[in-house]
């Protein structure tokens, strides 16, 4: 059961928690600009020539918000879980009427908000260093909270898994790295084996690279992906919340 | 009366290391009860158990004649041990933050003004002195207002003036009718604070009792110190014909009565034994600890 003024609560402390720590926020921020500098601008792209980073540019755009939207909750409600363990928080909250479906989502509010705002900048500096401009719809509005949100509830699953906030780093590494690369964002699909199709294909990343194509595209049809998203959220959210532990 | 906590038989296993072993305690309403035993003796799962953080695996609790887990959020009120809230938030955001997690109705400026935390209240947590920081933490876990209240270890790091302010609350609390539970390796503070004392050592409650009711039964007897200028002779240890021992210069006599302490000095100096300083000794809750726990581990 969804206890709302507890889970104001906790959304707003977590904010405040965040934002008061400097070097987090510059972080938060720096780490997907360098990437856009680097490969948006620095490196010169020749459509139609077939090796790397050779799409037009706005076919970049999934790879560069997928950053955002995927390493920051993950590392973020990752090293959060481990914070809280250690510091035998979940064992009092235990005792408040927040339950452990309303933490996940209130610290999955907060990282909705902080990676809006990402976003915002990397669209931003995208139109500045390239020229290409993303307009703000409702259909990337959605994508990015429904992708946060899953990548939420996978980060709670690595806090479980891992024992340390360093073990988390690591292991959201391992699990974005090769996402990042694979999962239509940076590398086409032409430029993989066919055998490897089927695990691009489940890959959780992969319905928002396509949906958020389709998006800044100006094409249609990105619902059922969206769709797709949506269910991956939910279902992670439920594990992760579940497995939010009470006591280290 | 309806006790605030009834634990039946509990039996609690991390692997294969049993935590408690038939634990049955019975906490009565509006008391302070104080558990005490050595590291690994089962306070903490004691506590964990009482508050509904994990489940038993046999046995019973309720507290206030419900399962712990069914209980109103707002009923209990926990300060686990070795905890610290979320950083970056002054004593009075801190406060606040649990009061809006428990939709309390207790004034944030009540709670700082009872753990004496009013005067730092704009300070952040981590910038404030370990004890000030101890006294944060007990007032997050009464904001709410508690019928039970929970303090695993709650003057860890707490210089003199601040434990005493916290035994003020915490018995000021017991005098408005809540129910208080404290883990302590403190003997003082546990003989001092509590109704009664539970004794934790092994996985198993050794006893529970008043504190002076323990002592006496467990505690021995009184005891002489002296501690002599030089080495006492051994037919001055014979003349004073009671239970001498030694250890690093000093001699401790035990069994005696306080009408004996007389004889004692009166042999001494009749030896021409002089000596740096001789006090007397009463039992305390520490001694009745060594006797009931202090080989257990």
């Amino acid at each position: 059961m969804i206890h709302h003024p507890a889970l104001i609560a906790e959304a707003r402390t977590a904010w405040r928690t965040f934002v008061r720590r400097r070097t987090a926020v510059v972080f938060t921020f720096v780490f997907p600009l360098l990437l856009v500098v680097i490969f948006g601008a620095l490196v010169t792209t020749d459509p139609g020539d077939g090796g790397l980073f050779t799409e037009p540019t706005v076919y970049y755009v999934p790879g560069y918000l997928a950053v955002v939207v995927m390493f920051t909750p993950l590392s973020r409600i990752g090293a959060e879980v481990i914070r809280h363990r250690d510091a035998n928080r979940f064992e009092q909250l235990s005792t408040t009427p927040l339950s452990r479906a309303d933490w996940l989502l209130a610290h999955t509010l907060v990282n909705i908000v902080l990676v809006g705002f990402a976003c915002a900048i990397v669209l931003g500096v995208l139109w500045v260093g390239t020229g290409v401009a993303v307009r703000p719809s409702l259909g990337l509005v959605l994508f990015i909270a429904v992708g946060v949100t899953m990548f939420c509830g996978i980060g709670a699953c690595l806090g479980r898994v891992a024992s340390t906030q360093d073990g988390v780093i690591a292991a959201a590494n391992t699990l974005a790295i090769p996402m990042l690369l694979l999962a239509e964002t940076f590398v086409p699909p032409r430029m993989l084996p066919a055998w490897f199709q089927p695990f691009v294909d489940v890959m959780p990343l992969t319905p928002f690279s396509r949906g958020v194509r389709t998006v800044v595209e100006g094409g249609a049809g990105w619902g059922a992906d969206l769709l797709l998203l949506a269910v991956l959220a939910l279902v992670f959210l439920v594990i992760g919340a579940h497995l939010l532990p009470r006591v280290d | 009366m309806e006790p605030a906590v009834a634990i039946e038989d509990v039996s609690h296993r991390y692997g294969d290391v049993d935590a408690l072993r038939s634990v049955s305690l019975t906490v009565p309403a509006g008391e302070i009860v104080g558990l005490i035993g050595p590291n690994g003796a089962g306070k903490t799962t004691l506590v964990r158990i009482m508050c509904g953080v994990i489940k038993p695996m046999t046995g019973a609790v309720t507290v206030f004649g419900h399962e712990p887990r069914d209980l109103d959020p707002g009923a209990i009120g926990l300060l686990p041990q070795a905890f610290s809230p979320p950083g970056r938030l002054t004593g009075r955001e801190l406060i606040q933050y649990y009061r809006d997690l428990s939709g309390a109705s207790r004034s944030v400026d009540d709670v700082l003004a009872a753990v004496g935390m009013t005067a730092a209240d704009d300070r952040w947590y981590e910038r404030l002195s370990g004890g000030q920081q101890r006294r944060l933490c007990v007032g997050s876990a009464i904001v709410n207002d508690p019928k039970l209240v929970v303090l695993d270890e709650p003057t860890t790091g707490i210089d003199p003036a601040g434990r005493q302010r916290i035994w003020s609350l915490l018995k000021q609390l017991r005098d408005d009718g809540h129910t208080i539970v404290v883990t302590t390796h403190d003997m003082a503070e546990a003989a001092a604070l509590s109704d009664r004392v539970a004794l934790l050592a092994g996985g198993a409650l050794v006893a529970v009792d008043h504190p002076d009711a323990l002592i006496d039964r467990h505690g021995g007897t009184a005891r002489v110190r002296i501690e002599p200028a030089e080495p006492l002779a051994p037919e001055v240890i014979d003349d004073l014909a009671v239970d001498v021992s030694s250890h690093n210069g000093t001699y401790e006599l035990v069994g005696l009565e306080p009408y004996q302490l007389a004889d004692v000095i009166g042999t001494l100096a009749t030896a021409g034994v002089s000596f740096r300083r001789i006090t007397w000794q009463e039992p305390t809750l520490e001694d009745v600890y060594h006797e009931l726990a202090g080989n257990s581990k």
